[in-house]
């Protein structure tokens, strides 16, 4: 069957010489779901851009019903039926759901007035098509982000797109949230149209596709039916060996409490409640993973823990000494800290990598000081990177190379390595996974526990339930900045705390 | 650096080029204009003193902008810095007469001192209230000017002067030249060694140039990016202050009106021009007083008048901005095509994209 969509022999160049794309050849059929999956940086986002028209490729040609194209910007994309639902959802939160649907493609009347009737009427038709449960004037800013990511995707279809691209839909979805949206996926392709899957959720993939294009490091390592595929075979491509992550967590006793936080509340500058009364203590030798729906406190017990933000209510000790109301620095000397935010609060994309490692150190470490405190002493700075580099075996071409031209994996690496190398009683680790393939979720995780052997107390936060459960030995759910669960991770399922992310409650069962 | 090398002089020739057009366009003998203008500034023992010495304000109000906009402290406050520093200047030279060892560093640190005072108003200002120093520095700007013209119109008057100025400082004050070449320029050698010391070895300055890229990391990091901030303004508004202090003590050895004249508005533009680079600073703040100083000779034996000067420094601005974004673009892409050729010849397969980029 010749396939709707060939790609041959693409290649990309980001400059100076990342090569994300490295002759890639790949057809997508017509009416199939049809997965890429790989590691981060494994170019497979970059070859979807290029064939939507986001990014120019420096080789390669495209062919769409065996014609060759050439979009030159997504709307030419869409033009030819071809859709792409990012990552982060694009929409305007004051309007409404068909507002959003029919923005840039309104329906007029004369004098080119939007005829409001006749727009909610033909997003009505489309909800109903595809029988997608949505409510055409609810506000795009109230609706959950499963509705938004369905809005995204009504988009493309009121522009009568007949290839859907999805880049990592189930990211930003709850667990229960996942099976509708596969659902109505799976009433799409029986529909007629193509949809391109780019995940790199093992499970999900074989739930849900028909083919299965595996990318490693720019190049496609190969396709293949999902029916006659498994998790392991499609790892094995995806890292080039054999990874499967299975908790490593050895049973242990905790001991005595390091961080205690009593009574923590947050209101924000509006007056929003944000943390209400939290009660929390993390023994030496314990992990405890907090899970909850992203904006329920989370970033707001981090950020109050660590001083970037002032509770209105509460206290938080650790090891004894209370800290809410000291300085960052002195926190420092106390609290490891990986932010979910590498670009923005881990790190200095411009800086060097040295300038990287060295930092909190710098005033910590009476090592770095020459000259009572005012010199830096670079010499030891640069022992200190190399040793760093050798501890958590970063790949770096050079100790002053920015910081931004380390992969994702290996920032995240010398972030976690400058953290941990402080040696703090107390590691506050903000989802320290978030966004790295597979080898380095592993390498992330084989750290964590090997600082719960050295006896420190870590505080995990993540969206990812499958990592809670694989390291932590106690689960708290936050909900709507409430404390609602406090359950050891033997004695629960992942359905339950899903549940509870989402009820704030129990099952009644 | 060798990239920056590289794009700066192509920006400069470009620069020349376009000045060039912009001069046959108005009637004018380009080849003739540039011989003139560069032989008034560069080629002989004095113009080369000239060009020296009017560079002082140029790089060390540069040089202040530089430190500030890379810590991220937006003082724009270099010109009120410096005629406040001017004006301290004065005023111990007038009322101290010491040796020349002892009067000359006391009117240097009265220099810097007035400028403190007056980076150190803004400091406060957001400190205290919050108030941005983006614009807090630029309204401190008017008030010095306003200040220092009451001041040398009333209280410090020369009498017998007929325009606004003060009486000379104490001869001993006055900096001495040594062949036409000024002392002002070690004192600049000298805070720009300062400068790139403190910026690029002590532990301030690491925190001053990771505040100044990324604050919240910085101040996850345990920096305390607000007394950071403080030290910043304080150190640039010296700097500024310095510069004032040196044109008093070099030049007309009084505060006469209009003494501030553009310097610090230029040193801004070279700090941006130089993408706040200490070395960069140093560099192009001797280059554009190279362009000033030759203006008046090019004026004096062609008839082009020292406007077109003017016309070219806003030419450079231009293009160096430009062009080191595109340069460096264009230099990136040319890798990344190379490469990407080597990977098809090496696969054996596939032809170029109907689309260039761009």
């Amino acid at each position: 069957m010749d396939p709707l969509i060939r790609l041959e022999h693409i290649v990309k160049v980001y400059p100076p010489n990342v090569v994300a794309v490295d002759d890639v050849s790949v057809g997508f059929r017509r009416g199939e779901i049809h997965a890429v999956v790989g590691e981060n940086g494994a170019g497979k986002s970059t070859l979807m851009k290029i064939l939507y028209g986001l990014v120019p490729r420096d080789a390669g040609r495209i062919f769409l019903d065996s014609r060759a194209v050439s979009f030159r910007r997504p709307a030419e994309a869409i033009a030819n039926g071809i859709g792409m639902v990012h990552q982060e959802i694009l929409l305007v939160p004051e309007y409404t759901v068909w507002q959003n649907i029919v923005l840039g493609q309104e329906p007029t009347r004369w004098l080119g007035r939007t005829d409001v009737a006749r727009a909610r009427k033909l997003v009505r038709q489309k909800i109903e098509e595809f029988s997608f449960s949505l409510d055409t004037d609810a506000r795009v800013g109230d609706i959950s982000v499963a509705a938004r990511q369905k809005v995204e995707i009504l988009k493309l279809l009121y522009r009568n797109v007949s290839v859907l691209i999805l880049d990592e839909p189930t990211a930003v979805l709850t667990p229960q949230e996942i099976p509708q949206l596969f659902g109505e996926l799976g009433r799409l392709r029986d529909n007629g149209h193509t949809i391109i899957f780019i995940s790199h959720r093992l499970d999900e993939v074989l739930r849900l596709t028909d083919r299965i294009t595996v990318m490693r490091r720019g190049k496609v390592v190969g396709t293949v039916q999902t029916a006659g595929t498994g998790k392991e075979e499609l790892a094995r491509m995806m890292v080039g060996r054999d990874v499967v992550l299975t908790s490593r967590r050895a049973p242990r006793q905790p001991g005595p409490p390091v961080c205690e936080i009593s009574g923590l509340s947050y209101a924000d500058p509006e007056g929003r409640r944000r943390l209400a009364d939290i009660d929390l203590t993390v023994h030496a030798g314990e992990i405890v993973g907090v899970a909850g729906v992203e904006g329920n406190g989370q970033l707001e017990l981090v950020n109050a823990i660590i001083g970037l933000i002032q509770p209105t209510a509460g206290q938080v000790f650790v090891k004894g000494l209370e800290v809410t109301g000291l300085p960052i620095l002195a926190r420092r000397s106390l609290i490891s800290f990986v932010s979910q935010d590498r670009a923005r609060m881990g790190a200095s994309l411009g800086a060097s990598i040295m300038e990287n490692v060295i930092m909190t150190h710098h005033r910590l470490d009476a090592h770095f000081s020459q000259w009572k405190g005012l010199l830096l002493n670079y010499p030891f700075a640069r022992r200190f990177t190399d040793e760093l580099e050798r501890k958590f075996s970063v790949s770096m071409a050079s100790r002053l190379a920015p910081f931004s031209s380390l992969s994702g994996g290996n920032q995240q690496k010398v972030i976690l390595g400058r953290e941990l190398l402080l040696e703090s009683p107390f590691v506050l680790l903000d989802q320290p996974t978030r966004g790295l393939d597979v080898g380095s979720i592993e390498y992330v995780h084989g750290q964590i526990l090997r600082i719960r052997e050295e006896n420190r107390a870590i505080l995990l936060v993540s969206a990812d339930l499958e990592e809670l459960f694989l390291i932590a030995d106690r689960i708290v759910v936050l909900h709507r900045g409430e404390l609602v669960a406090d359950l050891p991770v033997e004695k629960t399922t992942m359905e339950e705390v899903g549940y509870r992310m989402l009820e704030g409650r129990a099952r009644a069962s | 650096m060798r990239r920056k090398t590289l794009t700066g002089a192509a920006g400069i020739v470009i620069a020349l080029v376009i000045g060039a057009l912009i001069m046959m366009a108005e009637g004018f003998h380009p080849l003739a204009t540039y011989q003139a203008l560069f032989q008034f500034s560069l080629f002989g023992l004095s113009p080369l003193a000239t060009t020296i010495r009017n560079s002082v304000p140029l790089v060390l109000t540069g040089l202040s902008a530089s430190i500030a906009f890379a810590s991220g402290a937006v003082n724009l406050g270099q010109p009120g810095q410096l005629v406040m520093g001017a004006l301290c200047a004065t005023a111990a030279g007038l009322v101290l007469n010491l040796p020349a060892g002892l009067e000359i560093p006391a009117l240097v640190i009265t220099a810097m001192a007035g400028g403190v005072l007056w980076s150190g108003c803004a400091a406060f200002l957001r400190r205290a209230f919050g108030m941005s120093e983006f614009i807090v520095t630029l309204m401190l700007n008017m008030i010095a000017d306003f200040f220092t013209a009451w001041v040398i119109a009333f209280p410090l008057l020369d009498p017998h002067a007929y325009s606004p100025m003060t009486r000379a400082i104490s001869r001993s004050g006055w900096l001495p030249d040594f062949g036409g070449f000024s002392t002002t320029i070690l004192f600049m050698l000298a805070a720009a060694a300062v400068s790139w010391f403190v910026f690029q070895r002590w532990k301030a300055g690491y925190e001053w140039r990771l505040s100044g890229q990324n604050s919240l990391f910085a101040r996850l990091g345990g920096c305390d990016i607000d007394r950071n901030f403080v030290a910043v303004m304080l150190f640039t508004g010296a700097l500024a202050g310095l510069a004032g202090g040196l044109v008093v003590m070099a030049g007309p050895h009084r505060f006469i009106k209009g003494l501030g004249g553009n310097y610090a508005w230029d040193g801004v533009m070279i700090a941006i021009v130089a993408n706040n680079g200490l070395v960069g600073t140093l560099l192009y703040g001797l280059f554009f007083s190279s362009v000033q100083t030759g203006a008046l000779g090019m004026e004096l034996i062609t008839n082009v008048p020292s406007e077109i000067s003017e016309v070219l420094q806003a030419v450079l601005v231009l293009v160096i901005v430009a062009g080191r974004k595109y340069l460096g673009a264009a230099l990136d892409r040319l890798e990344a095509r190379r490469r990407a050729s080597e990977r098809r010849a090496a696969a054996g397969g596939g032809q170029a994209g109907g689309r260039a980029a761009p």
